[in-house]
C-alpha cells in the first residue's frame, strides 16, 4: 500500500514537474512559412523596442523542411553585448546576429572591408598625414533588424558606452590609452583620432575580435539614461535587434541559443533558416553527437577523437590557425624575493639546452598524432613571422656541450649543478591531460642530459591569478612554465614582453610573468606600435622575432589550431582565425 | 508541535549567518574571479585594476561580505577610480532578496539560478522517484526471500552498479543505446539535450531525452539505497512483534507492509531526508555528460570562474533546503514511529 501510495505521489510530482518544465518559457519555433518582404519595411518603434513590423506575406509554398544547422559549444557563451565578455565562444556568436565590424577577416585571415566601405589608407585618403586620423566612409545601405538604419553614430555611442565609469565593460582597450576622439561629423563618416599613431587600428577599433562592435544606439541610449549603467541591459542577453545574416531568437541557459535567418540582411537573404547552438559541456559527449550525427558543426575537438572522428566520413575535420601557440615561458626574475627563478637560466645557453633537449616534434607525433608541429616564431601563420628564422633543433648533445660550457657539470647522482646549486627546474602548467603527458616525456628527455624536474600543475582559475592575487606564475613560483597564448591575432601587437608590464608591489597587475625587461625589445615594440605602414611594421617584427630565438625568451612547443568538424551535408562554410563565422550568410545544407 | 517548528525556524537563522559568512571567506580561496576575465588570454593590466575597483573586489573582505548581506545602497562608493566616493551604490544585500550580481553574465544571481532550477528538479525528482521505486522493491524482496536466486543476483549486481563510475555509466549508455543503436539501425534514444532543435520543448520530447540521464543518476542510487533497504527490513522481520503479528494470524501482506516495512522505513526517511536538499544542487557529472542544463553545470560552469555571488547563491540555497529538510524528516518520525514526541 505505502509503495502503492508513494508512486502514486511521485507520478503526480514528475506530472507537475513535467508540466512546468514544459511551460517553461516557449522555445520559438523555426520558422515555416516563407516571408517575402516586398517593399521598404516602416517600422514603429516603441520605448521597450516593441517592434511592429509590417509584412507582406505571399502564398509562397511552405518549404518542406527548414534547413537547421546545429553548432555545438562545450562552454556557454556568458553574454551577448559584445562589451561585456571576452570569451570566444561569445565572439564567434556576434558574427551571426551583431556582425557589424568597420572590418572582419575572411578565411585567410585578411581583412576585407565590411561595413566600411573600403579599408583606410594614406593612398585614398583613409589615413592623415601624420597618421593620427583615420576616417572611415560607411555603407549607407545597412539597417538594424527594427529598419532604424546603422550609422555612425552607433559607433561614437559604443565608444562613450566603453569609456563610462557607469558600465563594467571587460576591456577599454585600446580606447583608454590610444584614442582621443571618435566623431561622426555626418550619419556614414567615421572619424577616430588618436593621440599618437597607432598601428593595430584594424584588429582592434569596432572590430568582433577586439569586442567592440557597434551597439544600436536608439535602443541602448534610453536604457543607460534610465539605469545610469548598461550592465542589466536586457538586450545583453537578449540581443533582438541585429544587423546580422541572423537574429537572435531565444537563449535558454545551459541549454540551446537560437538564431533565426534575417530576411534583410545587406548581403541578401541566409541559404540556412535557423542556426541552433547547443551547449555540451562534455567533451567525450560532443564527439557522441557528432558520431550521431547530432550536431553538424564541432569545435576544440581533442588530438585523440581526430583517428575516430575521421574515419566516421561523414565531417571534415579543418583545422584553423587563430594564431594560438602552445609556448614555454622562462621565469628570469633575479629579485630577491619570491619571485626569484633558477639561476641557471639566466644564461641564454643554459634556455637553449633545455629547449635542444627535449624532442617537440616527437611529441607532437606522440601526443597530438602528428595533426601539427612546433612553431618556430610567436607570429607563425601570420605576415608578420620572420621568414629567415629556423628555430632550434632537437640536440641533445649539443644541449650536454652547452650545459658543459655554461659549467653546469653532471654530479655524482647524474644531475648537473654548479657552485652547489643542482639543476633542477619548476616545470608548471596547467591540468590539462596533454599538458600533464608533454611534462612526464619532458621530464624524461631533461634527465637524460642531466637536468632533474619538479612537476607542477594549477588549475586554470588559480593559473592565471595576477601578482596581486598571488597567482603561481605570476609571482614566479616556477622555472618554467607551459600555456597557450597567442598575439592580439590578428595583429601581431603583444605585452607579454613589456619591461612596464613586469610585476611587482607598486605594479600588481603586471602581465610580464617572465620578469625580465630587454630595452632593446621594448624600443622595438614602441616603435611597432606607431608604425602604420605595414611593410615597416612587418621588418620591426622580424626584429623582435630574432631577438626573442637568440635569446630563447620564449619557445613554442607546438602550434595551436583550432580544430574543427564540418559536417559534409553543410556547404560553403568557411572558417577564419579570426572571426570565423564571418561568411555564414553563404552557409547552405543538403540532406 | 508548531512551536517545535517555529523554534526550529527561528534557530535556522543564526546558523545560516554563521554558515553564510564561512562560506564567503571559503570563496576568496576559490581563485580570482578576474582570471578568466581576459578569455583566452590574460586581462589587461589597465582593466584589471579598473574592473576590481567597478566589482568591488579591491576591499577588505569583510566589507565585501557586509555588501552581500545588507548591500551598498546606503554607501558611497568610488566609480571612476580617483580616489573619492562619489555616488551610492546600487547593491540591496541578501536579507533584502538581492544575492548580487554574477560576475560572469553580470545577471541577477537569482535569475540565473531561476533558470536553471526547473530543469534539474524535473531531472532529479523523476530520478529518485525512480530509485525509490527500484530500491524498494528490489531491497524488500531480496529480504523477504533471502539467500535466494534473487537476492544473490541483485546482491551482486548492486555490488557492480555501487562501484560503477558515473561518466564511464553514462557515455557507455550513451554510445550503447544513442551511436550505436543508430548505427545498427534499431530504435535509439539521443545523445544530448532536453529536445530536438527541430521539435521543440515538448513533453514528449523531454521524457525521451530523460532517459538515458535518469538511468545514469538513478543506477548507482538504487544499488546503494537497496541495500540500505534490503538491510533495515532484515532486522525488523526478525523482531518479536512480527513473529506476535504472525502468531495472531495476520496476512502476510499486512505484516509485511504495515508491521515490517513502517518499522524498516525510519532509516530510508533520515537517508531521503539528507538526500533531498542535495537534490536542488542537481548531479555535476550526468548534467556535463548530457548536456541537461541543470544546476550542477551551473555550479561548475561558475566554480571554474570562481564566480562567486553565484556559487554563494547556490550554496545558500542548499543550506536553507538542508535546514527545512531536516525539519520535515524530524515531522517525519513523528508519524512513523508514535514514541517520538516533540512537545
Amino acid at each position: 500500500m505505502f509503495i502503492r501510495k508513494a508512486a502514486y505521489v511521485a507520478l503526480a510530482v514528475m506530472t507537475v514537474v513535467s508540466l512546468l518544465a514544459a511551460c517553461a518559457p516557449p522555445t520559438p519555433q523555426v520558422i515555416r512559412e516563407e516571408v517575402v518582404v516586398e517593399k521598404e519595411v516602416p517600422v514603429t518603434v516603441e520605448v521597450e523596442k516593441e517592434v511592429v513590423v509590417e509584412k507582406v506575406v505571399t502564398a509562397t509554398p511552405v518549404p518542406a523542411k527548414p534547413k537547421i544547422v546545429t553548432i555545438s559549444f562545450t562552454q556557454e557563451p556568458d553574454n551577448l553585448n559584445p562589451l561585456y565578455t571576452s570569451m570566444w565562444f561569445s565572439m564567434i556568436l556576434r558574427e551571426f546576429y551583431l556582425a557589424n565590424g568597420l572590418l572582419v577577416y575572411n578565411d585567410e585571415n585578411a581583412p576585407i572591408p565590411w561595413i566600411a566601405r573600403e579599408i583606410p589608407s594614406v593612398e585614398n585618403g583613409g589615413i592623415s598625414a601624420d597618421s593620427k586620423t583615420l576616417t572611415f566612409h560607411l555603407r549607407d545601405d545597412v539597417k538594424w533588424s527594427d529598419g532604424v538604419p546603422l550609422t555612425a553614430e552607433d559607433y561614437v555611442f559604443t565608444w562613450q558606452m566603453i569609456m563610462s565609469d557607469r558600465n563594467t565593460v571587460q576591456s577599454r582597450d585600446p580606447f583608454d590609452v590610444a584614442v582621443e576622439s571618435v566623431e561622426a561629423p555626418d550619419p556614414y563618416t567615421l572619424v577616430v583620432k588618436f593621440y599618437e599613431p597607432y598601428a593595430p587600428w584594424q584588429a582592434k577599433i569596432f572590430s568582433n575580435v577586439n569586442m567592440t562592435n557597434a551597439l544600436p544606439k536608439h535602443i541602448l541610449e534610453p536604457i543607460f539614461q534610465k539605469d545610469g549603467t548598461l550592465d542589466n541591459a536586457d538586450w545583453n542577453r537578449r540581443p533582438t535587434v541585429g544587423v546580422g545574416p541572423f537574429l537572435f531568437k531565444a537563449w535558454e541557459s545551459g541549454s540551446h541559443l537560437i538564431f533565426e535567418a534575417n530576411p534583410n540582411f545587406w548581403l541578401g537573404k541566409p541559404k540556412v533558416d535557423q542556426i541552433f547552438v547547443r551547449i555540451v559541456p562534455d567533451d567525450a559527449a560532443q564527439v557522441a553527437a557528432i558520431k550521431a550525427g547530432d550536431t553538424d558543426i564541432g569545435v576544440f575537438i581533442s588530438y585523440a577523437d581526430i583517428p575516430d572522428l575521421q574515419a566516421l566520413g561523414t565531417v571534415d575535420l579543418p583545422k584553423v590557425s587563430s594564431g594560438y601557440k602552445e609556448s614555454w615561458f622562462f621565469n628570469l626574475s633575479t629579485r630577491e624575493d619570491k619571485t626569484k627563478g633558477h639561476l641557471a637560466l639566466q644564461d641564454p645557453k643554459v634556455r637553449q639546452a633545455v629547449v635542444m633537449a627535449v624532442d617537440r616534434n616527437k611529441i607532437c607525433q606522440d601526443l597530438l598524432y602528428g595533426m601539427t608541429r612546433p612553431a618556430i616564431t610567436f607570429w607563425d601563420g601570420t605576415p608578420f613571422a620572420n621568414p629567415a628564422l629556423k628555430g632550434i633543433p632537437y640536440d641533445p648533445e649539443g644541449a650536454k656541450k652547452l650545459l658543459d660550457e655554461a659549467g653546469w657539470k653532471v654530479g655524482a647522482d647524474g644531475i648537473r649543478e654548479k657552485d652547489g646549486v643542482k639543476l633542477k627546474l619548476r616545470y608548471a602548467t596547467t591540468v590539462r591531460e596533454v599538458r600533464k603527458n608533454t611534462q612526464v616525456i619532458v621530464q624524461q628527455m631533461w634527465k637524460d642530459v642531466g637536468i632533474d624536474s619538479e612537476l607542477i600543475n594549477h588549475s586554470s582559475d588559480i593559473m592565471w591569478n595576477s601578482y596581486g592575487d598571488g597567482g603561481p606564475i605570476a609571482t614566479g613560483q616556477y622555472d618554467v612554465a607551459e600555456w597557450s597564448t597567442c598575439p592580439a591575432f590578428p595583429d601581431p601587437d603583444t605585452a607579454t614582453w613589456l619591461c612596464k608590464e613586469v610585476p611587482s608591489d607598486e605594479n600588481p597587475a603586471g602581465g610580464n610573468w617572465q620578469f625580465f625587461c630587454d630595452e632593446e625589445l621594448d624600443v622595438l615594440f614602441a616603435q611597432q606600435m606607431s608604425t602604420v605602414d605595414t611593410e615597416a611594421r612587418m621588418k620591426l617584427f622580424y626584429d623582435i622575432g630574432k631577438i626573442i630565438e637568440d635569446q630563447v625568451y620564449w619557445i613554442s612547443m607546438w602550434d595551436d589550431p583550432d580544430i574543427w568538424t564540418v559536417s559534409k551535408k553543410l556547404k560553403n562554410v568557411r572558417f577564419s582565425g579570426a572571426t570565423p563565422f564571418w561568411n555564414s550568410y553563404e552557409w547552405d545544407k543538403t540532406e | 508541535m508548531t512551536r517545535y517548528i517555529i523554534r526550529r525556524i527561528l534557530q535556522a537563522i543564526p546558523l545560516l549567518l554563521i554558515i553564510s559568512a564561512l562560506l564567503f571567506v571559503l570563496m576568496q580561496e576559490m581563485g580570482d574571479p578576474l582570471a578568466t576575465f581576459g578569455g583566452r588570454r590574460v586581462l589587461r593590466s589597465e582593466d584589471r585594476v579598473r574592473l576590481t575597483r567597478q566589482l568591488g573586489l579591491d576591499k577588505p573582505v569583510y566589507v565585501q561580505y557586509l555588501v552581500w548581506l545588507v548591500g551598498n545602497d546606503w554607501m558611497k562608493i568610488d566609480l571612476d577610480g580617483d580616489g573619492v566616493a562619489e555616488s551610492y551604490g546600487t547593491r540591496k544585500g541578501m536579507i533584502r532578496g538581492d544575492f548580487g550580481t554574477s560576475f560572469v553574465t553580470r545577471r541577477p544571481v537569482i535569475e540565473v539560478i531561476k533558470e536553471r532550477l526547473p530543469n534539474t528538479l524535473l531531472l532529479m525528482l523523476t530520478s529518485q522517484v525512480v530509485i525509490l521505486i527500484v530500491a524498494l522493491i528490489i531491497g524488500i524482496t531480496s529480504a523477504l526471500k533471502q539467500y535466494s536466486a534473487f537476492d544473490h543476483v541483485t546482491t551482486g549486481l548492486s555490488f557492480v552498479g555501487y562501484s560503477m563510475p558515473i561518466p564511464l555509466l553514462a557515455i557507455g549508455l550513451m554510445y550503447l543505446f544513442a551511436v550505436n543503436f543508430k548505427k545498427w539501425g534499431l530504435p535509439y534514444l539521443p545523445t544530448v539535450g532536453m529536445f530536438e532543435p527541430g521539435a521543440g520543448r515538448t513533453i514528449p520530447q523531454l521524457i525521451w531525452h530523460m532517459v538515458l540521464p535518469v538511468t545514469a543518476i538513478s543506477t548507482i542510487s538504487i544499488a546503494a539505497y537497496s541495500r540500505y533497504i534490503r538491510a533495515s527490513m532484515l532486522e525488523v522481520i526478525n523482531q518479536d512483534y512480527i513473529r506476535t503479528a504472525r502468531a495472531k494470524g495476520l496476512r502476510e501482506r499486512i505484516i509485511m507492509y504495515r508491521h515490517a516495512f513502517k518499522n524498516a522505513a525510519l532509516p530510508l526517511v533520515t537517508l531521503v531526508g539528507l538526500d533531498l536538499p542535495m537534490l536542488l544542487g542537481g548531479a555535476i557529472v550526468t548534467e556535463g555528460i548530457f548536456a541537461w542544463p541543470g544546476m550542477g553545470r551551473l555550479f561548475l560552469d561558475h566554480t571554474v570562474r570562481a564566480d562567486f555571488p553565484v556559487l554563494m547563491g547556490i550554496l545558500m540555497m542548499i543550506s536553507v533546503a538542508v535546514v527545512i529538510f531536516q525539519i520535515i524528516t524530524d515531522i517525519a518520525y513523528t508519524f512513523l514511529d508514535p514514541r517520538i514526541r516533540y512537545d
